[in-house]
């Protein structure tokens, strides 16, 4: 669900509630089900999008990170 | 046919979208867990049949689904219901519950993170949710 330029992600089996904010909910539509690691990822985003980043590789890897503490993501 | 005129649609120039990736050390995910009223004690002590009650004479699958008894890949269901301590370890770090195997848990694994509201063992998996 869109909420005034957030993304919130109800995950029905935990109950746990997800509120994005750029760039997490262009990350999460990159992968799209497809498994890919951070190279892939800024490739596929970059398909889409200016990337703007001091450092894009270490700024997607933190995001991935965070999807994944967050349990969004998982390593395949 | 063309009459010989060009276009004259003036012509705008295309830009993509500009994302920013962001600093590595900021925030852009926010999780609200639902609140259960379970002591520790007790979260620990609740338990994950597998697969649920009045699912007998079912297998797991090696993603989680209940699937016939005999089918081809499948793994059998669990004889004791797991703890909510056997089930946390498993999900947080795959380790398997002691007397089965590392494939078999994999498969109870994918059972878990499947469970639905309404369907036994969903309430302690939820809870596990706040201490995972």
């Amino acid at each position: 669900m869109l909420l005034d330029g957030l993304t919130v992600l109800y995950h029905r089996p935990s109950g746990m509630t997800h509120i994005l904010v750029t760039p997490a909910p262009q990350i999460l539509a990159a992968l799209d089900d497809r498994p890919a690691d951070s190279d892939e990822l800024l490739r596929r985003i970059g398909e889409r999008f200016e990337i703007e980043s001091e450092d894009a590789a270490e700024a997607v890897a933190a995001r991935l990170a965070e999807l994944e503490a967050a349990g969004l993501v998982r390593r395949a | 046919m063309s009459d010989g005129q060009e276009d004259q649609s003036p012509m705008i120039p295309s830009r993509r979208t500009v994302l920013a990736l962001g600093a590595a050390a900021a925030s852009t995910v926010v999780t609200i867990r639902p609140a259960f009223a379970q002591t520790a004690g007790s979260v620990m002590n609740c338990t994950i049949p597998i697969p649920a009650s009045g699912m007998g004479g079912k297998m797991i699958a090696a993603d989680g689904s209940v699937v016939p008894y005999g089918t081809p890949g499948a793994f059998p269901p669990l004889s004791r219901p797991l703890t909510g301590e056997e089930a946390k370890k498993l999900l947080q770090g795959g380790q398997a519950p002691a007397g089965i195997d590392y494939e078999s848990a994999q498969a109870y694994a994918n059972y878990i993170r499947r469970l639905q509201p309404g369907v036994g063992g969903y309430s302690c998996y939820a809870s596990l949710q706040n201490r995972v």
